[in-house]
């Protein structure tokens, strides 16, 4: 029932290619029968309507067809990466999983075990009262507690209804956040092909790119820098590419510059996506402008204070472990900081990052931007460190191409920054890095 | 061992006058935050945090110079050379 407008898809281009993965090819009618096959799984493993059940895995094709037999089976899903982490069994608690499906990214294979935990969470009763499938996703929290998501599944796939094109994507984004499911749900929909790599590095990025005449890359800055850095692109043909899209975090300026150059014939993206709400439709103001018209149909945007408020119908009915971040009008307080220029916004950063320097402002993305355009700086990482003189200092963790006299690369580089920019910006402590400053989300990490 | 904090106080010294358009002078009656001095807040931060780094490669050991102590204290380490040397010298006898 939940699924009918996929099924009625998948039906209608039973022999169209839905998935290619370990380059084998699977069809729509496959993925039918695979889905049958799950929903009988899930009977057979006594799976009722309403549990809540963390589906571990991949975008691999019985993931995927997992997934679609839960949804149609009003389960309340609770998506994970194959790799548990360590925080992942806190999640598994706060969600109240009650079963958990795992599924190898390397054989397919899937099993199913129970858990201790009952779920009866009041959120959880109002989908249940609603009989309709939920999502739970995490957001990670600026007091690193992850805070669960509640949504109904329903109100998300609603967008996924009207048909638009289906480029050849790659699935990048991760399994567990709205970013890779909306991505795996709009090609779905629109009988598109799944196409997916475990591998998230730039070099398997560009062979996977070239390999499967990929059109859109859907990534993050972060990404883009060490792919631009990592000049491994030019050994592969990207000239299938059409379309990069960004968003899960500020783009640098800088960053924005250099890839628009080497690129020059793909079109740049800014998506502006919350696990709260949704994936907002987004347009950029021209390509290579951060200025960005975001919102589209059921959704409605205000500006409070600096702050960004969205007001959705399709955003989450709260937090399972924490107070409701909703205005008593219904908007979301986004916590990021924007600009505003008419209808165009510009995206400055988060509230939670921003270094307060003796009472004066300071967003880790602009001093970062700076540092970027110094000469052997690889990627940078800005952040608050408390002190006693200013209540906080600007400090920086930076990656390094080459290895350097670090005192005297030390000493320019603050020279550098007090050129550019006022000097309560200008990074007190600056440290030399090696290795990589980002996560396997391929976003910066600013919680040392 | 005030002769080793004193040299480390000049060659920061040395490093913030680079970006300043007068210079602080290197002697002990300099003045360096307060009345007359030069150096602004920022300029204090980055000035303290270039000498802890500096003393820790010295002595290898970190000292944290600017702490509540360091702020509450009637009379401020941070008026001249002469004081702030008197006061790190203090600090590092008392390790």
């Amino acid at each position: 029932m939940h699924i009918d407008f996929f099924n009625n898809v998948f039906e209608e281009n039973a022999s169209s290619p839905a998935i290619i993965w370990q380059d084998h090819t699977l069809d729509y009618s496959w993925i039918r029968n695979e889905i049958k096959r799950s929903l009988q799984f899930l009977s057979d493993n006594q799976v009722k309507n309403g549990e809540v059940v963390a589906l571990r895995g991949d975008f691999t094709p019985t993931t995927i067809c997992l997934l679609m037999a839960l949804i149609e089976n009003q389960n309340i899903i609770v998506p994970f990466n194959y790799e548990i982490k360590e925080s992942d069994t806190k999640k598994f608690v706060i969600a109240q999983v009650e079963k958990i499906i795992s599924v190898d990214v390397t054989t397919d294979q899937y099993s199913i075990s129970k858990t201790e935990n009952i779920a009866d969470h009041n959120y959880y009763k109002t989908l249940n009262d609603r009989k309709v499938p939920g999502l739970v996703l995490f957001t990670s929290g600026t007091s690193g507690q992850p805070k669960g998501a509640v949504h109904d599944f329903t109100k998300l796939l609603n967008k996924f209804r009207a048909k638009r094109t289906a480029l050849r994507t790659v699935n990048f984004l991760l399994f567990d956040h709205w970013g890779g499911l909306n991505t795996l749900l709009h090609t779905l929909s629109n009988a598109g092909v799944v196409l997916a790599t475990k591998d998230r590095k730039p070099e398997e990025i560009c062979k996977f790119i070239e390999k499967h005449k990929i059109e859109l890359l859907p990534t993050s800055p972060t990404f883009l820098n060490l792919l631009i850095l990592s000049e491994v692109y030019k050994k592969y043909d990207l000239s299938s590419l059409k379309l990069i899209t960004y968003g899960t975090e500020p783009m640098p300026g800088s960053t924005l510059t250099k890839a628009k150059a080497i690129f020059s014939n793909i079109q740049f993206q800014q998506t502006y996506g919350l696990i709260e709400l949704g994936v907002l439709r987004s347009k950029s103001k021209s390509d290579d402008s951060l200025w960005v018209k975001v919102g589209g149909e059921g959704f409605e945007l205000r500006v409070v204070e600096n702050i960004l408020q969205i007001k959705a119908d399709s955003a989450m009915l709260g937090y399972l472990n924490a107070p409701s971040p909703f205005t008593e009008d219904g908007y979301f307080i986004t916590g990021d900081f924007v600009e505003q220029d008419g209808e165009y916004l510009k995206i400055l950063g988060r509230k939670s990052e921003i270094i307060n320097v003796g009472g004066e402002k300071v967003y880790p993305q602009e001093v970062e931007n700076v540092i970027l355009e110094f000469e052997n700086v690889v990627d940078v990482t800005v952040y608050g460190e408390k002190h006693p003189l200013t209540g906080n200092i600007v400090c920086a963790k930076v990656l390094v191409s080459k290895e350097l006299d670090k005192a005297q690369f030390i000493r320019e580089l603050k020279s550098f920054c007090k050129q550019k920019m006022q000097s309560f910006k200008v990074p007190v402590k600056i440290s030399i890095e090696e290795g990589t400053l980002h996560n396997d989300r391929f976003k910066k990490r600013r919680q040392l | 061992m005030r002769d080793v904090v004193l040299k480390v106080i000049y060659e920061a010294i040395d490093e913030v006058n680079i970006d300043l358009e007068t210079p602080v002078l290197k002697n002990e009656d300099s003045s360096l935050f307060g009345e007359n001095s030069i150096l602004d807040s920022m300029g204090l931060v980055h000035l303290i945090t270039s000498i802890e780094q500096k003393l820790e490669e010295e002595t290898g050991n970190y000292l944290s110079i600017a702490d509540e102590r360091a702020m509450s204290m009637e009379s401020s380490p941070f008026k001249t050379v002469k004081t702030l040397a008197d006061y790190i010298t203090k600090l590092i006898d008392e390790q």
